[in-house]
């Protein structure tokens, strides 16, 4: 007889024989607001853009020959509607010819074509500084999303680069590039496909299998952090880049590209454009409604942005809901679901005892209102115990201004016990 | 096993120890009276047509599986390709695991292979096989095994990691792994043979959660495995339909074998042995899936007395909870046959069957599994009981905040000891379900304990707690009338001498 029994439960349990449902308390505004102005590097200059590092030009390489007879971009173009023959996937990152330049050679420049673009507020990865680009192939156009991920033709391909500056606080400077994820719309679907840099940073290989990189950086505190990098494998992709449909099977999606990240200002030719406007004025995007009309998720890192509530719900949104939704496998599974327009409280984590969250995690509900110490959900993403600490993978270290930003939500809450 | 070490404290400390458990009861909160569990969410408890009201009929289907391809995936007149890999080759396997075409075998050979990732498998008809898995204790490879290592690996990360159909993992040991050793979820048509999933400290609360862990699968069969010091469950299967738990052996875990929210489970020839509860099978609140007509057959539940490890402050689990020295709890679950097992020596209890409103009392929790707290249709009937269980519950050294239940049943039998109850008996009921029965009902929830072997001079067999009442009782700090609640029956000549539920389970009669 031994079990779970919750500590007061005994008496209770026939007596009233439930302490409803701890009350409720107001009801969530998730929702865009206001702005913010970007904070994550920019994307550049120049048509091209030059993500966070290097001046354009220097265009050497060596290995393969890879910038000069691109094995064009433009592989998958042409081809109506969304058939065309599969992507060949390169052995080496230059092979898809998205980009000029090395590393080693002062910069990865993205060739025309390969727009970059920044989200508003970005999913933690170490702290590594990320930059990304969209390439849309010649004739084919995305459409507008309100909500979901932009709706990309086949023969898109959107890469993300993982990098460390030696330091944080100054992030163009000896900056060391570990991966390049490459994401492939096929004809069948999204494919994820994992590029590791070299040691003389001149080219990234194909690696789906994972690879570990020991990393140092000194942080904005001054303080050096060292740690063994994980590069997720192929198949590790899924894990976060999924929905499941209608069967239950698990099919991949983009994360970030959706508009409510992308609608705000971005550096292209030496001019600051809309960067969803941007888009839709090469002919990359349609049905983009008026500017009014349009989703902004807030910097969640800028008070002026938007209110304490939106900020940490957008941190929230793009740091876990991509699982914690109602179409991820985990959020099925849990049931908490921390995607933005969620706005039942319970399954968001208010008095809600985890299904299976295990032991020794901070508390007995993912989130008390009002007190973030004893919330699962803090104590997760803010652990470094393997096994304990959330996301479930891409995060070793921990984010301290993320952390921080939703102790101060939940300690915002009107306070309920949960017991 | 020695005598309750806590007849010796005075009754002044037992007042003290429960009313410190009155003290935890929502304290601050005002209660808001909640509705009772309409009678809807209830029905289904204690029918004795043993069926589900609610759900329509809930028998197995009568599929002949046994580790065959059952699902709607098969390798058959595919090609079918071998890659082969001896240790040092990790990295290689690793690229090759990522881009697998369907129905692949991957050999293994004998020896030490060491990870810093998860083996991450999304592909369909894929075999991993070894060379041997090994003997327990051992984390590095031999001429006959082959260890997997994740000593080293990336954090949070787990040993396989698979969704495919048609999946099968043979003769190796997967050790130390960050998080599960195996877990395999959202698959059809599973194997895991001769596996043994290993971490290298015993009682450590940072080991991995889960040895062998298919979950939301169909088509499961786990087979002469073996599982140690997980701190959670060492052999799980969770959300799953249709699995069989067949002649494994689980030591050195909090939970040896748990079968959870899962349809169609035979649970057969098992050796779970000193653990801290050694088989059990519940639903949790919250979960979409009823569990229902699960067979426990002919296992031996012995010696489960390790101390709960997963038993910290902050801990949300369910197994943290759970005293030590618990053989098997049965909790929120329906057709459940208990048939050939032997228990002995479990220091809390051997069997109990408990109602989800005991660790979740509220039933809107519940309304995810169609409100499937109420345990209902046991059969216990067949079994051994060979003594030495239930004189030292939770090993006497009880915990009112972690593990409360056993504080309390602890607290009644050290009064009971006085009455000439010398134990908890063999087995024990809540007496919770279905919610507010009247006391006159005497088994409403069709329990039935019958044809068993029982030590010799067993007095009483069976207690119904009522958890409810000896619960507000010892709550007030009345012991004795706490005591005045519970109810203990004779084995035989009681509404539980019962011939078990109808229609019988089927589940395992198709198997051979």
């Amino acid at each position: 007889m031994r079990t779970s029994f919750v500590k007061p439960r005994l008496s209770v349990v026939l007596l009233a024989l439930a302490l409803a449902a701890c009350g409720s308390s107001d009801p969530e505004t998730p929702g865009p607001q206001p702005d913010a102005g970007t904070s994550v590097p920019d994307a550049g200059t120049g048509d091209a853009g030059v993500p966070d590092s290097g001046v354009p030009d220097a265009g050497t390489v060596d290995a393969g020959g890879p910038d000069s007879g691109t094995p064009d971009a433009g592989a998958v173009d042409a081809g109506p509607e969304d058939a065309g023959p599969a992507l060949t996937i390169p052995t080496s990152l230059s092979g898809f010819g998205l980009f000029t330049g090395s590393p080693a050679a002062g910069g990865l420049v993205p060739v025309e074509g390969n727009v970059p673009y920044t989200l508003s507020t970005a999913l933690f990865s170490d702290y590594s500084v990320k930059s990304r680009t969209l390439y849309i192939p010649a004739g084919k156009v995305a459409h507008y999303q309100p909500k979901d991920a932009l709706d990309l033709p086949v023969g898109t391909l959107i890469t993300k680069t993982f990098a460390f500056p030696a330091d944080l606080r100054q992030p163009d400077k000896d900056v060391r590039y570990i991966e390049t994820r490459v994401l492939v719309r096929q004809p069948s679907g999204w494919e994820a496909w994992p590029y590791v840099w070299n040691a003389d940073q001149t080219e990234a290989d194909l690696a789906t299998g994972s690879r570990s990189r020991d990393v140092t950086f000194i942080d904005l505190q001054g303080n050096t952090q060292a740690f063994k990098y994980s590069v997720p494998s192929k198949n590790q992709c899924q894990q976060c880049h999924h929905l499941q449909d209608e069967t239950g099977e698990q099919v991949m999606h983009p994360i970030g590209v959706k508009a409510r990240y992308l609608h705000h200002t971005n550096t292209y030719g030496g001019v600051e454009r809309d960067q969803l406007e941007y888009l839709a004025s090469l002919g990359k995007l349609d049905g983009l409604p008026a500017a009014a009309e349009l989703p902004k998720a807030p910097d969640a890192f800028d008070p002026s942005a938007a209110d304490l509530s939106t900020r940490a719900r957008t941190y929230l949104d793009i740091n876990c809901a991509h699982c914690h939704n109602p179409k991820g496998t985990a959020g099925i599974t849990s049931q908490l679901f921390l995607n933005i327009d969620n706005t039942n409280l319970f399954t968001l984590g208010e008095c809600k005892r985890p299904g299976s969250a295990g032991s020794g995690v901070g508390g007995e509900f993912d989130i008390v209102p009002g007190n973030h110490a004893e919330s699962i959900l803090w104590f997760r993403l803010n652990t470094e115990q393997s096994g304990k600490m959330m996301p479930q993978i891409g995060r070793v270290v921990h984010h301290a201004e993320g952390s921080q930003l939703v102790a101060d939500w939940i300690d915002s809450l009107p306070p309920k016990s949960c017991k | 096993m020695p005598r309750l070490q806590w007849t010796r404290a005075s009754s002044a400390a037992l007042l003290a120890l429960v009313g410190a458990l009155s003290l935890t009861a929502c304290s601050d909160d005002e209660e808001t009276p909640t509705p009772r569990p309409d009678a809807g969410a209830q029905v289904d408890a204690g029918t004795d047509a043993g069926t589900e009201t609610d759900a329509g009929p809930t028998v197995d289907t009568g599929i002949a599986w046994d580790g065959g391809a059952a699902g709607d995936f098969s390798c058959e007149g595919k090609t079918q390709a071998t890659l082969t890999f001896a240790p040092g080759q990790e990295e290689a396997l690793q690229d090759q695991v990522n881009t697998l075409a369907e129905c692949t075998t991957i050999q293994l050979a004998a020896g030490t292979f060491t990870f810093d990732n998860a083996i991450t498998i999304r592909q369909n008809g894929i075999t991993i096989a070894g060379a041997g898995k090994g003997v327990k204790g051992e984390g590095t490879g031999t001429a006959t095994s082959t260890v997997l290592v994740f000593t080293g690996a990336a954090p949070n990360s787990n040993g396989l990691d698979v969704v495919g159909k048609r999946f099968e993992v043979r003769d190796v040991a997967v050790w130390n792994a960050k998080k599960d050793a195996v877990r395999i979820e959202s698959s059809t048509d599973v194997i895991m043979r001769r596996v043994r999933t290993e971490w290298a400290k015993v009682n450590d609360e940072n080991n991995g959660k889960y040895g062998l862990y298919p979950v939301k699968s169909k088509y499961v069969v786990i087979e002469d495995c073996e599982a140690y010091n997980a701190a959670d469950a060492g052999i799980y299967v969770g959300q799953t339909e249709y699995a069989v738990v067949r002649n494994n052996i689980a030591k050195q875990n909090v939970a040896g074998i748990e079968i959870e929210n899962t349809k169609y489970a035979y649970v057969t020839g098992n050796l779970a042995e000193d653990n801290t509860t050694g088989l059990v099978v519940f639903d949790l609140p919250g979960n979409p899936i009823k569990g229902t007509d699960i067979r426990v057959l002919d296992n031996t539940i012995i010696n489960n007395n390790r101390n709960n490890f997963a038993s910290v402050a902050a801990s949300s689990s369910t197994v943290s909870q759970v005293p030590a020295g618990t053989g098997t709890f049965i909790l929120a679950s329906r057709r459940v046959e208990l048939t050939g097992n032997t228990w002995e020596n479990n220091n809390s209890l051997d069997v109990a069957v408990l109602s989800g409103l005991s660790i979740e009392p509220d039933p809107t929790l519940w309304a995810a599994g169609g409100f499937n707290f109420a345990s209902a249709d046991i059969n216990i009937h067949g079994n051994t009981f060979k003594g030495g269980s239930g004189d030292q519950v939770d090993n006497g050294s009880l915990s009112q905040t972690r593990r409360p239940l056993g504080a309390l049943v602890a607290a009644l039998y050290a009064y009971g000891e006085t009455q000439g109850e010398l134990q908890v008996p063999h087995l024990m009921w809540d007496g919770v379900d279905p919610a507010g029965h009247p006391r006159t009902q005497v088994n409403p929830i069709h329990i039935c304990f019958k044809d068993n072997t029982l030590p010799a001079g067993t007095r009483n067999a069976i207690v119904d707690l009522d958890l409810a009442g000896a619960g507000e009782a010892a709550t007030g700090g009345d012991l004795i009338g706490a005591w005045g609640k519970t109810r203990h029956y004779a084995a035989t000549g009681t509404a539980f001498d019962c011939a078990g539920f109808s229609p019988a389970l089927t589940i395992g009669d198709f198997i051979k």
